[in-house]
């Protein structure tokens, strides 16, 4: 078993802090044909911390802290898909210089963005802006369970792994998830590479009518998702199911919702997820000055 | 059965040219739902052997499409034809050998699909040019004000054999009934822009589903899917969609249906079909 972080690459990735961007008409159009302006990815939000809810927000898919991207096409495909959930991550130019903080997660926008989710202190947060340099320790790519090979992991840190502790008995591995949702709710991110991507909860009134439970999503919440898979791209797999963490805030956009980073994905019955209230990034890394809601 | 009344009169009928694409290959294997790395053929170009009517599980294929695949000149010509072309809509090669040939709009991947006779597909080179005589964009449904319609050209819609059902609904054959589940990429995005991939990589989801016989160009409902602005999951609703490609292997992907129109249960009913397809339904020669 490597899951101790044995045998595992530390590779130093350079991402810079984005600045939000939009489209020539700023209007995005939701699910019952009403315009309005996207707030909410891009740059540093500074009242937007993992551990609050994923809903209620005036913004579509709230990013929560600072997102980093490099401006090399081919970087930051490394950058986002060798950066892990609870990476290290230090600022090295502009006046945050020195701080230092995590990643939270990594945020896919199909034909547009791609970007790592990083969480600083407020007097940090305070001082970052846009073209600021951040370097993530990445360490996690490579990362195997021995004790359950059907069990692929993905963005998943030794931090995280060791904070987190899931259990691995008679061939499962079992993981403390805040929900359990069913897979029929996926939106945008299907077929997208599972290293990569993020996957979308879709939300919509209707939605929410047969899953209300859905609204308790909190920013860091880890979740499961049934009949859904993501060993390699991510699809429809009747029996699998998935492990990921919120990353982002809902969506009124069809098809959009709240975001998910792929941590874990096993074939047939081989991840059994645990209902536990606490599985949250907040309480499994011990973030100081974060109070899940 | 009573024609539907429409505001076609007010449609604005638009000559949007391109041109046949060419494959291209990013040189790295994908993924199929079976875990082995595949480089498969499918995608653009002039493909003779896949036609609308075969059987979206018969080819060794990346999304088969089927016809001609045409794309716009620069990047906002091809948004243009891609959002203007709607299904049914008729398409005329402006130069190559086949210079004159009349096709059909028969589906939308990123490219625009078309079917040709087989004698024209023979001819048909990349590069070569068209026009896309396209309308359909705006249709609505006089009487069902509800029933939204995206992507279909009134020459489909007159023959899809729509008509009201006794309790008000409009009721619309198909040969199918996808559920949600199976919606894969293509949410999220615009009804109007490509398709939605249903994932069919399972046989035995197929056959227990009754979509073993699935073939492109067939009408197929989906449900629970809101498609007005931007496809997603809405319990409550149902989208209709023609088949426009063949099997993808990679998960996620699949077989791609194009939205022809998505309205509130309360509004439209599907009616199981045993023969829904456009080869027949707008006459499309071999």
């Amino acid at each position: 078993m490597n899951s101790e972080g044995r045998e595992l690459v530390q590779t130093l990735l350079l991402g810079e802090v984005t600045s939000p961007e939009l489209e020539t008409s700023v209007y995005e159009v939701d699910s019952e044909g009403r315009a309005f302006v996207p707030i909410g990815c891009g740059g540093v939000r500074y009242n937007v911390k993992v551990g609050m809810s994923a809903f209620g927000w005036a913004a579509d898919q709230v990013q929560p802290g600072a997102s980093i991207a490099n401006p090399v096409a081919a970087a930051n495909r490394a950058l986002s898909t060798y950066s892990c959930v609870g990476n290290r991550v230090r600022v090295r130019s502009g006046n945050a210089a020195g701080a230092v903080g995590l990643v939270t997660g990594k945020h896919e926008r199909f034909g547009g963005f791609q970007q790592v989710l990083i969480d600083l202190p407020q007097q940090a947060l305070e001082l970052l802006a846009p073209r600021d340099r951040v370097v993530v320790e990445a360490v996690g790519r490579g990362l195997v369970v021995d004790a359950v090979p059907t069990v692929s992991l993905h963005s998943l840190s030794p931090r995280l792994w060791q904070s987190w502790s899931p259990r691995a008995s008679e061939g499962k591995l079992f993981v403390r998830v805040a929900q359990s949702i069913p897979g029929r709710t996926v939106g945008i991110g299907s077929g997208r590479i599972s290293a990569t991507t993020s996957i979308s909860i879709q939300t919509p009134k209707q939605a929410l009518d047969r899953e209300p439970q859905l609204l308790r999503l909190r920013l860091g919440d880890m979740v499961a998702i049934s009949d859904w898979d993501a060993a390699y791209n991510t699809g429809y797999r009747k029996g699998s199911s998935l492990i990921g963490v919120v990353v982002h805030g809902s969506s009124r956009i069809a098809g959009h919702g709240v975001g998910l980073t792929i941590l874990m994905s096993g074939r047939g019955d081989s991840l059994v997820p645990e209902l536990d209230p606490d599985a949250n990034l907040v309480s499994i890394l011990g973030i100081q000055d974060h109070i899940v809601g | 059965m009573s024609e539907l009344t429409t505001n076609l009169a007010q449609l604005v009928q638009v000559g949007v040219g391109g041109r046949v694409s060419h494959p291209g290959q990013s040189g790295s294997y994908s993924i199929s739902y079976d875990d082995r790395p595949t480089m498969l053929p499918g995608m653009a170009g002039v493909t003779s052997n896949i036609r609308v009517g075969d059987s979206v599980f018969a080819f060794a294929c990346d999304h088969g499409e089927p016809g001609v695949s045409a794309e716009g000149l620069v990047e906002r010509e091809h948004l243009a034809i891609q959002v203007l072309a709607c299904v049914g809509n008729r398409v005329t090669m402006t130069s190559g050998e086949a210079k004159g040939a009349v096709g059909t709009v028969v589906g939308k991947h990123a490219y625009v699909l078309i079917d040709f006779p087989g004698v024209d597909l023979m001819r048909i080179t990349p590069g070569d040019g068209l026009v896309v005589r396209a309308w359909g964009q705006g249709l609505l449904l006089t009487e069902f004000p509800q029933v939204a319609v995206r992507n279909c050209g009134p020459e489909l819609l007159s023959r899809l054999g729509c008509e009201p059902a006794p309790d008000g609904r409009l009721r619309v054959p198909v040969v199918a009934t996808l559920p949600a589940e199976l919606m894969g990429a293509g949410l999220g995005m615009s009804a109007e822009w490509a398709n939605c991939d249903v994932m069919l990589h399972a046989s035995e989801t197929v056959s227990n589903l009754g979509l073993s016989g699935l073939r492109i160009g067939d009408v197929v409902g989906m449900a629970d899917q809101d498609h007005r602005f931007a496809r997603g999951y809405a319990p409550g609703w149902t989208a209709v969609g023609v088949l426009a490609h063949a099997m993808g292997p990679t998960p996620g992907h699949g077989v791609g249906v194009v939205t022809i129109l998505t309205a509130p249960n309360e509004c439209l009913e599907l009616n199981r079909a045993p023969e829904r397809n456009l080869r027949d339904l707008l006459e499309i020669p071999l």
